[in-house]
């Protein structure tokens, strides 16, 4: 179990109870970047924190959509793998994607020392929870279609954006259509 | 005769110092002596015109400014509850710094003539500690009804005045008032990240959880209210965070079960987290340092929004194993889950209410998302809301209001409405940015 302490100018790293020191030191380093996390407010409606620019204990993950958004606020498709659609409220691989996951499989075995993350995203319809729920059963369809076109599980990991990373933000289906998706990222 | 001595929990006050949340750690507050008359029910359908007369300065408070706190504050959430309209300052005939406050030292008609139904009158000394003593009058039969006195930090004479109003709507409805309450919630103000934030319900000490550029979520208080714990990206992949608010420290939850999708806390501190793990979102009963106590659900299924009921043993949550988002109640200690809703094809977000007789949720309707309150067992489900999209409802501790997430405004804000009929009684938040994903705690001290 890892603690963070979060305190005056001071973020504090435990693990399993003892202080790391090495850990410390770089944590308080992001910290001085990100300023106070800990503000006291003010009185009635004041008291607004500051916004952060590094943030608490970050891992980059090269080109994840978090780590778009992060940098540019807008995100992107991009790298050397498609991306697949689903319909509403619905995790299954549709057959004209099929081609789409053949020709990643075909990308993977011919780079077979890269390992990808796959990302699940949802429309803006929905409690974010459920969506986030929705978001890792589609990246899990995807696994598992990657799995049947001899794509070893252990090159392949998820995670789920839910609804909060949407590609378009009108709100109408056409822009839904392409919030509901896969997303690829080599990660290395 | 009550005297109440309330609220001397040391330990609260390096709550305070770490983690904004004042809860009147040297605080006393007690009852003025008075044989009380008969309570006064008085229904939200009927608004009644109030007058808050400033604080009488006995000493130190030349500058006005405690009383000016006090009446700003206690006015604000009188608004707030919908059974008040307050009669505007501008209006009022009588000075209140050359009256008395109590029955016979000042003279009813001042007020009777500004029709104003009910009265609050008080006064101040102020040095090292504030004094107050506030009374609620009854104007048409010129008695007093109730009245407190608070020793306390200057700055906590918000709080004291939140504490005055629960207990003026005690007097004149019978039930306390909700405001010496907690709100958390999400917001994007000041950028594009959401981030957790928490203030007093009306607003006051607003106070900044969390400081990362990525995605922070759902918090939820436990009934002590010194606990929180929500879903952040902060390292770049989800997990649950439970924050001690006494100390200002927080713990990662990660138990070997999955991507963290959501949770909450129970009443006592436990958590109830959801897992997803090969597509599959269960649902866990967690200890505090998140090891595991039992696997609540097993369904090839999603389980999410994991809803304690404050009194009780059981929770609410959302599932998709009939095929469609439903409602569900299951009891903490495992067993089997009872549906709850049947009408509507995405129906989620559900909230117990505190007494666990109710249950509200959201359910979407002609494609946008309204909040309903229906029994416990789903019967007699009604639609409280009906203008934009309107999501996360979550109960008040005295049952009788709910807080939600609304787009009736444009950008996304946390509204506050009477449980009964779904009468709005007003934003609770304001300014850039989105506010979504409340949560309300218990009274703080209890």
């Amino acid at each position: 179990m890892i603690r963070t302490q979060l305190g005056r100018g001071g973020l504090v790293v435990k693990a399993g109870g003892w202080r790391v020191a090495a850990a410390t030191a770089i944590v308080i380093a992001a910290l001085a970047l990100a300023g106070c996390a800990w503000k006291k407010g003010g009185g009635a409606g004041a008291g607004e924190g500051q916004q952060g620019q590094g943030g608490l204990g970050q891992e980059g993950v090269g080109g994840s959509s978090l780590a778009q958004f992060q940098k540019t606020g807008s995100l992107g498709a991009g790298g050397p793998l498609g991306d697949i659609h689903f319909d509403y409220n619905d995790y299954t691989v549709r057959q004209q994607d099929g081609d789409i996951l053949k020709t990643n499989a075909d990308w993977l075995q011919k780079n077979a020392a890269t390992r990808v993350q796959i990302e699940g995203h949802c429309d803006e319809r929905g409690s974010e929870e459920y969506n986030i729920a929705l978001g890792a059963k589609r990246a899990q369809a995807a696994k598992d279609y990657l799995q049947t076109l001899g794509i070893s599980a252990d090159r392949l990991s998820t995670i789920s954006y839910g609804k909060e990373l949407p590609l378009c933000t009108d709100h109408t289906e056409d822009c839904w259509q392409q919030n509901r998706r896969d997303h690829f990222v080599v990660t290395q | 005769m009550l005297t109440r001595m309330m609220l001397a929990v040391a330990g609260l006050m390096t709550l305070m110092a770490a983690a904004g949340v004042s809860a009147l750690a040297q605080t006393t507050e007690s009852t003025v002596p008075s044989t009380l008359p008969p309570i006064r029910i008085v229904g939200a359908e009927r608004v009644s015109p109030i007058a808050v007369a400033q604080l009488k300065n006995l000493a130190g408070d030349n500058d006005h400014r405690v009383s000016s706190v006090f009446t700003a504050t206690l006015l604000r959430d009188l608004k707030l509850s919908g059974y008040f309209r307050v009669i505007d300052p501008h209006a009022y005939v009588e000075d209140s710094q050359s009256s008395g406050y109590d029955v016979g030292q000042f003279n009813f008609a001042d007020w009777s003539s500004i029709n104003a139904e009910f009265l609050v009158k008080g006064a101040v000394k102020r040095g090292a500690k504030v004094s107050l003593e506030v009374m609620l009058f009854d104007v048409g039969q010129q008695r007093r009804m109730m009245g407190r006195k608070y020793v306390g930090s200057p700055h906590e004479v918000g709080e004291m005045a939140r504490r005055f109003a629960d207990a003026l709507m005690e007097s004149v409805t019978g039930t306390r008032g909700p405001f010496a309450t907690k709100l958390a919630f999400v917001s994007t103000r000041g950028g594009r990240f959401k981030e957790v934030y928490t203030s007093w319900l009306d607003g006051g000490s607003l106070f900044r959880v969390t400081d990362n550029p990525t995605i922070n979520l759902f918090p939820s208080f436990n009934k002590a209210a010194d606990r929180l714990l929500y879903l952040s990206y902060k390292t770049m992949s989800p997990a649950l965070y439970l924050v001690n608010l006494d100390r200002g420290v927080e713990t990662r939850i990660e138990p070997p079960l999955g991507m963290a999708v959501g949770g909450a806390l129970t009443p006592d501190g436990r958590i109830v987290g959801a897992f997803s793990s090969a597509g599959q979102t269960n649902l866990y009963l967690l200890d505090q340092s998140g090891g595991e106590m039992k696997a609540l659900t097993d369904e090839k299924a999603i389980n999410v929004s994991p809803a304690p009921c404050l009194g009780g043993d059981s929770f609410a949550f959302g599932s998709d194993r009939s095929g469609t988002p439903q409602i569900y109640v299951m009891d903490t200690d495992g067993g089997a889950a009872r549906r709850v809703t049947y009408k509507g094809d995405y129906n989620t977000a559900p909230a117990f209410s505190p007494d666990c007789k109710k249950i509200a949720y959201e359910g979407r309707i002609e494609g946008v998302f309204q909040i309903f309150v229906s029994n416990a067992d789903g019967s007699g489900a009604r639609q409280l809301t009906q203008e934009g999209s309107n999501e996360g409802p979550v109960w008040s501790p005295d049952g009788r209001y709910i807080a939600f997430s609304s787009r009736r405004g444009g950008s996304s804000r946390i509204y506050m409405m009477l449980a009964a009929d779904g009468k709005i009684t007003g934003p609770l938040t304001e300014g850039d940015g989105n506010d979504t994903n409340p949560a309300w705690s218990w009274w703080i001290g209890g």
